[in-house]
C-alpha cells in the first residue's frame, strides 16, 4: 500500500517537475514538499513491517530440527536437510502439479468469466434489471466455502443431485455418473465452483473501471459509426485493460498459495492423485506431524516461486504492454 | 499494493499467526487462583480430542450438582470433527495449553514437547479415589519402557468392564430381518443374500431408492467401517492398522493379511452387483447419516457410536423398526469375532494434566472426587430423584425418564448431562457399587428396557437377551498380552511418523479405487497396494512398531514365554 501511496503522490504533485527532481537527486527536495503524503503512509509502513517482515525471522526453522518447547539455541541445525527431504518426495510434485493446474485453471476461467460478465452487465439498459442481476450474482460471495462444498456435493450425488436428475431426464446419459469419484472431473469442478461462487464479486471492480471510462469516447465512435460490439471491443476493453492487468500480475503472485478449503472440502479418497494441494500437503505432513521445520521448508519455497512468477509477469506486461505495478 | 503481497507471502507467519490465534486460552483465567482450597471456586480448562455435540457448558443438571459439591466449573472445548491432531499440533507450537487435556493418540506430541506433567506422586498423595478404583499398581500407566512416568489417567474405557451388550459387527434393520422370517446368518455372503432379497421385494422405502449397504469413509472415519472390519470379519483383534502376531510380538499392516484382501474382494463383489451404494467413498459424514435417518439404508458395517445420532432421529421419528440389530458375521465360518477378546486393565487415552496448569493439586483432587462412587453415580445415572429413584435399596429409572432416554435421547442428554462427565478413571459396565447396585445403567436389565420393540422381537427370535449375545464370549479367547496395540502411544520418532502417514495414504486412496474396479482388476490394484506397502520405509516403520510392542509386554511382565 505504501508504494501505491508514494507513486500516486509522485504523480499527483505534476509529474514533469518532481520526476526531473527525483532523477536529479533532489529527492529531500521532494520528501520536505510532499511530507504530509510521506506522514500518511508511515502506519501502513510499520504495518507491513511488523506483519510482514518481523516473522521472517521464523524461516530460520527450516534450517533446524525444529521441537517445540526449547529455546531457539537449543535447537538442531539440519542446513538443507529439510529442503533434501521435500524435494526428493514424489508427493510433492504431485500437489505441486495440481496446485498449479488449478491455479492456472482458476486464474484463466476467474478473469474471463467476470470480465465478459462485467461488459454485457454495463451494456444493459434497465437500471433494475442491472442492479438485481449484479446483487444476485455477487451474493454467493459470502457464503462460506463450508456450504458452497455441501452444496457442489449435493448436487453432484449419484442419489437425487440435481445435475444427474436433469442428464437423466433430457437423455443425455443412461445412468447417473458419479462426478466425485472421478479424479479427472475435481479440477473442473473445483474450477466451476469457484467461478460460481465469486464471479458476480469480482465483476465489481470490473464495473467500476467501465464507470471511469469517458462518455465522450462512445459518443465519437457512435458518429463514426460503430455499433454496439466495435464500442465493446474498441472503447469498453481498453478502458478497463488497466485494472486487468494490475489484478492479473497480482493474482500470479499468488499462484502458489491458493489455500486449501476448497480441495479439503470437495475432495476425497478416490481423488487425492487429483486434489491433493501445496497446503494440504503442508498440512499433513508439516504441521500435523510437529515437523515444523518441514512446513516452513515448504513455505518457503512457496514464496520463493511467488517471487519469480511475480517479477517474472511483470516484466513480460512491462514489456508488452507498458503496464505494470512495480 | 507491495504489503499486500508481500502479506499474501510470508506462510511462516501463518504457521505462528495462527498458533497464537487459535491457541486454547481458559489458563490465564483470572477467576483462577492458587490455591488448592478446595472450598473457593474454580474453572478449570479442558480440550477434549473427541467430538462432543451434546455438550452443554455444566448447565445441564449433573454439571450443576459437580459445581455445587466442588466449586469447578469446567470450561471445556471439544474437537469439532474428532481427532484433535491439529489443534494440538497449534497447542504444542504456541506452548499455549488447557489446564486439563484428552489428546487420544496425539499424547506422543504432547510428551515430546514436554506438556504433560507426572502424575504419579499427585495420584499417590491426592489420589485415593483413582487407586481405588484403578487398583494399586499403577505400572501399566507408565508412558513407555524408557519414561515410566504416568500422563494421563484412563478415561475411555471402564475398570472391570465386562460389556452387556455389543455395537460392533455387521448391521441389519429389524425390520428386514422379520421379513425375511429372522433367517440364520453367519458369514458375509449371508449378509449379502439378505440384503439383495429384501432389495428385490422392496425397490423403494418410503418412495425413496433403497440403498442395501453403505460405509463411512469421510476422513478417518474410513478405519471404522471398511478397514477395520476387514480384521474384524477374518477373526483378529483391534490393534489399530496393525495385526500382531500372538507368539513373536512382530507387527505388520493389517491389509497385508490375504484374508483381507478376500474380504475386500467381497466388497468389490458387492459394489459390481449394485448392492453397495456407489456413493460410500465421496459421500461426507452428515451425508451417511442422513441417508441412515431416512430409514432406507438396510444394512451397516459400523460401530453403534458412529451411526447413533441418525439412529436416534429414526427413533424419535418412529421408525424404530428401521433401526439395527449387530450380527457377529465372519467372511468364512473358520474364524471368530474377537469383539470381545480381553485386553486386561484399561490403558491408553485419558486425561492429562499440562504445564499450563497453575494449581495441579486441585486438579488432581477434582478429577479424584470424580472417580468417587459419588461422582460416578451422578454422572452414570443423573440425579437422584429427578433421574432416578431408589427402591428398597435399587436404583431404579423412571419410566417416563427412560422413554426420553430412548425416543430424544439427544435433547434429554444435554439437559441431564448424564455421561458427558467422563473426566476420570471409571468403573465399567458389570461393576456393582457397595450397595449392590451397578455404577452404569448398562446391565442386563437396563439394558433390555431400552430396547425398542422391534428391536426385542428379532433378539426373541434368535434367542438371545442381549446383543452380545451373538458374539463370542470372551472367555473362549486368551487375554491379549499387549492390551489394545491402538491404546498405546506410538513411536515417537519423525521417520516413523512419516512412513506411518505414508501408508495411510496409499491404503485411503487404493483400497476405495480396488473396492470400486472390475472384478478382473481388483487383483492387481490390490496387489500394488501391498507392495506399495511393502518397501524399506514401511518395512522399518513395522519393525519400530514391533519393538513397542516388545517392550510393552516386557514393561508390563504380561510375556507367557
Amino acid at each position: 500500500m505504501d508504494s501505491t501511496t508514494k507513486q500516486a503522490s509522485s504523480r499527483k504533485s505534476g509529474e514533469s517537475a518532481s520526476a526531473r527532481q527525483l532523477k536529479t537527486g533532489g529527492f529531500w527536495k521532494v520528501f520536505k514538499q510532499q511530507k504530509f503524503l510521506y506522514l500518511m503512509s508511515v502506519p501502513f509502513v510499520i504495518w507491513a513491517f511488523i506483519f510482514s517482515y518481523v516473522p521472517l525471522w521464523g524461516w530460520l526453522m527450516a534450517f533446524q530440527e525444529f521441537r517445540p518447547a526449547r529455546s531457539f539455541f537449543e535447537q538442531k541445525w539440519v542446513g538443507l536437510d529439510q529442503f533434501i527431504t521435500l524435494f526428493q518426495d514424489q508427493q510433492f510434485y504431485l500437489a505441486l502439479r495440481n496446485t498449479l493446474a488449478m491455479s492456472f485453471l482458476g486464474l484463466i476461467f476467474g478473469f474471463i468469466f467476470p470480465v465478459v460478465f462485467a461488459i454485457l452487465l454495463n451494456e444493459v439498459r434497465g437500471i433494475l434489471f442491472k442492479r438485481t442481476v449484479q446483487t444476485v450474482s455477487y451474493l454467493p460471495h459470502f457464503v462460506s466455502w463450508v456450504v458452497v462444498a455441501g452444496i457442489v456435493t449435493k448436487s453432484l450425488s449419484t442419489d437425487g443431485g440435481i445435475i444427474n436428475e436433469l442428464l437423466v431426464s433430457l437423455h443425455i446419459i443412461d445412468r447417473p455418473i458419479q462426478f466425485m469419484a472421478q479424479g479427472q472431473w475435481f479440477w473442473g469442478i473445483v474450477t466451476a465452483s469457484d467461478v460460481w461462487k465469486e464471479m458476480g464479486w469480482n465483476t465489481i471492480i470490473y464495473l467500476a473501471a467501465i464507470t471511469g471510462i469517458d462518455q465522450e469516447q462512445y459518443e465519437a465512435s457512435k458518429v463514426d459509426g460503430a455499433g454496439r460490439f466495435r464500442q465493446m471491443w474498441h472503447i469498453t476493453l481498453p478502458g478497463m485493460r488497466t485494472t486487468i492487468i494490475v489484478l492479473l500480475i497480482m493474482s500470479i503472485g499468488h499462484l502458489v498459495s491458493i489455500g486449501f478449503e476448497k480441495q479439503f472440502l470437495l475432495g476425497n479418497n478416490l481423488v487425492t492423485d487429483y486434489s491433493q494441494v501445496l497446503d494440504l500437503y503442508a498440512l499433513k505432513y508439516g504441521l500435523e506431524m510437529n515437523r515444523y521445520s518441514y512446513g516452513t521448508a515448504i513455505s518457503i519455497f512457496n514464496s520463493v516461486i511467488s517471487i519469480v512468477l511475480l517479477f517474472t509477469a511483470n516484466g513480460i506486461f512491462k514489456k508488452t504492454t507498458k503496464e505494470s505495478i512495480m | 499494493m507491495a504489503g499486500k503481497w508481500l502479506k499474501r507471502i510470508m506462510i511462516p507467519l501463518s504457521v505462528v499467526s495462527l498458533a497464537t490465534a487459535t491457541a486454547c486460552g481458559g489458563s490465564s483465567d483470572p477467576t483462577q487462583t492458587e490455591t488448592s482450597d478446595v472450598s473457593t471456586p474454580i474453572t478449570i480448562s479442558f480440550f477434549g480430542s473427541d467430538a462432543s455435540p451434546t455438550w452443554n457448558n455444566m448447565k445441564d443438571d449433573v454439571g450443576q450438582a459437580i459445581t455445587k459439591a466442588t466449586n469447578v466449573t469446567i470450561n471445556a472445548e471439544y474437537d469439532v470433527s474428532g481427532g484433535g491432531t491439529q489443534k494440538i499440533a497449534l497447542m504444542t507450537a504456541s506452548g499455549e495449553y488447557p489446564d486439563t487435556i484428552f489428546p487420544k493418540g496425539s499424547i506422543t506430541k504432547l510428551v515430546e514437547a514436554g506438556a504433560l506433567i507426572d502424575l504419579t506422586d499427585l495420584i499417590n498423595k491426592y489420589g485415593p479415589n483413582i487407586k481405588k478404583v484403578y487398583g494399586n499398581d499403577l505400572s501399566r500407566l507408565q508412558y513407555s519402557k524408557d519414561d515410566p512416568s504416568i500422563y494421563v489417567i484412563p478415561t475411555n474405557a471402564g475398570v472391570g468392564e465386562a460389556k452387556f451388550d455389543a455395537g460392533g459387527g455387521f448391521e441389519l434393520q429389524h425390520q428386514v430381518m422379520k421379513e425375511l422370517g429372522y433367517p440364520k446368518i453367519k458369514t458375509v455372503k449371508d449378509f449379502e443374500n439378505v440384503l439383495k432379497e429384501y432389495k428385490e421385494k422392496h425397490p423403494t422405502i418410503n418412495g425413496q431408492p433403497t440403498i442395501p449397504l453403505t460405509l463411512n469413509a469421510d476422513d478417518w472415519k474410513i478405519m471404522i467401517t471398511v478397514t477395520n472390519p476387514a480384521f474384524l470379519a477374518t477373526g483378529a483383534p483391534d490393534d489399530g492398522e496393525f495385526y500382531i502376531n500372538p507368539e513373536t510380538y512382530e507387527a505388520q499392516l493389517h491389509y497385508k493379511r490375504p484374508e483381507e484382501k478376500e474380504y475386500f474382494r467381497w466388497l468389490n463383489h458387492m459394489y459390481n452387483e449394485g448392492l453397495l451404494d456407489p456413493e460410500t467413498f465421496t459421500q461426507k459424514n452428515d451425508q451417511y447419516l442422513s441417508k441412515i435417518a431416512s430409514g432406507r439404508v438396510l444394512g451397516l458395517i459400523d460401530q453403534d457410536w458412529d451411526y447413533q445420532q441418525a439412529e436416534n432421529s429414526l427413533k424419535t421419528s418412529g421408525m424404530s423398526e428401521r433401526t439395527y440389530g449387530h450380527y457377529p458375521l465372519q467372511l468364512d465360518d473358520s474364524t471368530k469375532d474377537r469383539s470381545f477378546q480381553d485386553i486386561g486393565p484399561p490403558v491408553g487415552y485419558g486425561i492429562g494434566i499440562t504445564t499450563s496448569a497453575k494449581d495441579p493439586i486441585r486438579i488432581i483432587k477434582f478429577l479424584d472426587w470424580m472417580a468417587s462412587d459419588e461422582a460416578q453415580v451422578l454422572n452414570n445415572w443423573g440425579i437422584e430423584g429427578k433421574h432416578y429413584e431408589v427402591k428398597d435399596g435399587k436404583r431404579v429409572i423412571p419410566a417416563d425418564v427412560q422413554e426420553r432416554k430412548i425416543n430424544d435421547n439427544t435433547n434429554f442428554t444435554k439437559e441431564s448431562g448424564i455421561g458427558m462427565y467422563n473426566f476420570s478413571v471409571h468403573y465399567g459396565d458389570s461393576v456393582k457399587d457397595s450397595t449392590g447396585n451397578y455404577y452404569t445403567t448398562n446391565f442386563p436389565e437396563q439394558i433390555l428396557a431400552s430396547y425398542s420393540q422391534p428391536e426385542k422381537d428379532a433378539l426373541k427370535a434368535y434367542g438371545a437377551t442381549t446383543w452380545k449375545d451373538l458374539f463370542p464370549a470372551k472367555d473362549e479367547f486368551p487375554v491379549k498380552a499387549w492390551g489394545a496395540a491402538y491404546n498405546l502411544p506410538s513411536p515417537d520418532d519423525p521417520s516413523y511418523n512419516v512412513a506411518y502417514q505414508k501408508s495411510q495414504d496409499i491404503v485411503r486412496k487404493r483400497i476405495p479405487e480396488a473396492i470400486l474396479a472390475k472384478p478382473d482388476q481388483f487383483d492387481s490394484i490390490y496387489d500394488q497396494m501391498v507392495s506399495e506397502l511393502s518397501t524399506d520405509e514401511m518395512k522399518k516403520m513395522e519393525a519400530s512398531y514391533s519393538q513397542l510392542i516388545k517392550d510393552t509386554v516386557e514393561l508390563w511382565g504380561t510375556n507367557k514365554k
